[in-house]
């Protein structure tokens, strides 16, 4: 099947249906990993740098971390992902206790959309740069590190990745990648820099041990 | 627009015209950003390497497009997508009317999108009903003000934070404080109630990858993401120019656009979309359809110098060091693109008849094609520009008349043949004595009066060869 628009392009570089593809030029090559440790420090440090708030916190200082960030931030409604790896850290019950009000995940975008927080993992990491990399399925809907005003991330060591190489490599069948590096930012008026303009204004990623 | 339909664009008449508020402006926000890309680029020690092989990617794509557009179009269909080819941007419009239409959609959320400004197609929901709301907040307020974007990443820094509260009072019927973060939240509460409520999100796209047919939009604010997983229909109307081979290619251009673009490593958000979503529960639209945008490109491709514009990955950084943006603006442009790749693409892309004054709204100082992560030619560019206006092309007449053209041919021939030189250099001070007056030809019949008419010009003398070697001569036996 051709379409004018090929057509055109065929005409104008002289091609024909039959003109076989040259080789595409080669890559680089990606960046190669420091330690764990001197990885995880680089990736908390970049966080910060882009005014989010990274730490290193064993699963046990989840419970006082929470109760600390939902009194800081008044926090009453919240979203969470539900993957194991939150269900077995127990998080909705530790708001639950706080007296936070929880949302469904896949409830409708209004109801999310009233959400203070919400709590997703990564599926990886970009040390260099900072960058939370998250799919999209049901158990980890969209809408849940976009809608709320703060964004929690729970991330373990064992999701950095060296570069996006290696994301690239494991990820890209899928339906739906996003990159997050950063709250939400703006700089449109008079060049002032302003967090949460249509994202979330908070992110906060949370470094735990297995 | 197409090429004879567009308005002549008048470069020197706006240029003259420009408000002095504008290149202040303009020059705050181009000092940031070159001082930020500085900073990102001397972190990299292979960063010209990164430019090489992304200039060498972008090339080996153009000169396979075909192939790569018709993978594209196969692997988008297989995840469920559905892909549109609008060879004019009256094609584009209609399709995108159409599939408002058989949606019945009534509101319509924009992310910030170049291809879309290039249609015009605002207008076109517009005038059928249909409200298409910026949602970039510098986008959202040139729509409100009604004006262009003076600049590529922030196109109402012309504009103070008192016009914006005043703009926000009137149009929202608030009382809007002039605080930059408080009119950012106003912004954020009036939108964030229009993407809940829209029927259809229309993006741009930034890159096209052919491998898996995915759709990659990058930007800070998050309304780009707001805009592709809140309304349960997505369009995005996009250049065939943005298509790359593959997600390994893909790795250098998003290395290069936002180091070059605003000097972050990599902006806030990068989106990677593969056709509708899978499931309900994830949220994202329903329907997904891309619209490829041909409208001049591939007519772009039949000229080998001009086309390396093509390769754009549409940073900015070439405006951001211009020494004639940074005194103009964007407005003077006249068109959605502006600054140095501006003034390569209106021409071919509206023609060199309604942008033939483009190509010559530069220095030629050759500062865009150092920073153009790239590598485009852009002065060669220009410089070819400037000889297809003056010539003629395809969609123009030349701008320089035949006794002008014939004389300048003749002088290129004799320059070119040393014999042809020689004789006229002979015969030449023939005719001093007839213009001769104290020791200056001061009033030559035409063409050269042109010149003639604002300076003397001197005796033709013939002696050049003569002095030279005299002078060459001198300068071996002279002692040092």
């Amino acid at each position: 099947m051709t379409n004018p628009v090929i057509e055109n392009i065929r005409r104008s570089l002289g091609r024909t249906d039959l003109t076989p593809l040259s080789l595409r030029p080669a890559i680089y090559e990606p960046r190669h990993p420091e330690s764990v440790d001197s990885e995880i420090a680089r990736f908390l440090d970049e966080i910060k740098k882009l005014s989010g708030v990274g730490q290193e916190l064993s699963p046990s200082d989840i419970d006082s971390s929470l109760k600390t960030l939902v009194a800081e931030q008044n926090i009453r409604k919240a979203t969470v992902w539900e993957t194991p790896h939150l269900k077995q850290l127990g998080i909705t019950e530790i708001l639950n206790s706080l007296g936070v009000d929880l949302v469904s995940p896949n409830a409708d975008k209004h109801e999310v959309a009233l959400c203070d927080l919400g709590i997703t993992e990564a599926d990886y990491l970009l040390a260099e740069t900072g960058t939370l990399v998250l799919k999209s399925s049901t158990e980890k809907p969209r809408a849940v590190s976009l809608l709320p005003r703060i964004h929690l991330a729970i991330v373990r060591p064992e999701m950095l990745r060296a570069d996006m190489h290696q994301v690239f490599a494991e990820a890209k069948d899928g339906n739906y990648l996003v990159f997050i590096t950063g709250p939400s930012r703006t700089a449109d008026i008079e060049l002032t820099v302003t967090l949460g303009v249509h994202g979330p204004k908070n992110l906060h990623v949370w470094m735990t041990d297995t | 627009m197409s090429q004879d339909t567009h308005p002549y664009i008048g470069f020197e008449e706006y240029s003259e015209h420009v408000p002095p508020s504008i290149p202040l402006a303009v020059q705050q926000a181009t000092s940031r950003f070159v001082g930020g890309r500085a900073a990102r680029v001397a972190e990299l020690p292979q960063w010209e390497q990164l430019r090489q092989i992304g200039s060498d990617i972008r090339q080996h794509t153009i000169e396979n497009m075909d192939v790569y557009l018709t993978l594209l179009e196969e692997k988008v269909v297989a995840a469920g997508g559905h892909v549109h080819w609008a060879e004019t941007a009256e094609d584009a419009r209609r399709i995108v009317l159409q599939i408002a239409k058989e949606n019945n959609v009534k509101n319509v959320v924009k992310s910030k999108s170049m291809a879309t400004e290039e249609i015009e197609l605002n207008h076109a929901l517009e005038a059928a009903g249909i409200e298409a709301l910026e949602t970039d907040l510098g986008e959202y307020i040139i729509q409100l003000a009604g004006t262009g974007p003076s600049h590529i990443i922030v196109p109402a820094v012309h504009l103070k934070k008192e016009e914006i509260a005043a703009l926000f009072s009137e149009k929202l019927d608030i009382d809007a404080p002039t605080d930059p973060i408080e009119l950012a939240r106003i912004a954020r509460e009036v939108l964030r109630e229009k993407f809940l409520n829209a029927e259809m999100g229309i993006s741009g796209g930034n890159f096209l990858i052919a491998e898996t047919g995915t759709l990659v939009m990058v930007t800070n604010e998050g309304n780009g993401r707001m805009c592709t997983t809140m309304p349960d229909l997505h369009v995005a109307v996009v250049g065939i120019d943005k298509v790359v081979p593959d997600w390994e290619s893909l790795t250098v251009f998003l290395k290069l656009l936002a180091r070059s673009a605003t000097g972050q490593k990599l902006s806030t958000y990068t989106q990677f979309i593969t056709g509708p979503r899978r499931a309900e529960g994830e949220f994202g639209p329903k329907e997904f359809h891309l619209v490829l945008l041909d409208n001049g490109r591939s007519k772009i491709l039949k000229d080998p110098i001009g086309r390396d514009v093509l390769k754009c990955i549409r940073c900015g950084a070439c405006a951001n060091v211009c020494p004639v943006y940074k005194n103009v603006g964007g407005f003077a442009y006249g068109s959605f693109i502006s600054g140095p790749i501006g003034a390569i693409l209106s021409p071919q892309m509206l023609g060199t008849q309604a942008a033939r004054e483009l190509p010559y709204a530069s220095t030629l100082c050759g500062a865009c094609a150092d920073v153009c992560p790239v590598k485009i030619p852009i002065p060669t560019i220009l410089r070819h520009l400037r000889r297809r206006v003056a010539e003629g092309d395809a969609f123009a007449i030349p701008t320089i008349s035949t006794p002008i053209r014939a004389t300048a041919n003749l002088a290129s021939l004799a320059l070119a043949q040393n014999w042809i030189y020689r004789l006229g250099a002979r015969l030449l001070p023939i005719i001093n004595p007839f213009f001769r007056k104290n020791n200056w030809l001061s009033n030559m019949p035409y063409p050269l009066n042109r010149w003639t008419k604002v300076r003397p010009l001197p005796p033709f003398g013939a002696r050049f060869r003569k002095w030279w070697n005299v002078r060459s001569t001198k300068e071996t036996e002279s002692p040092r």
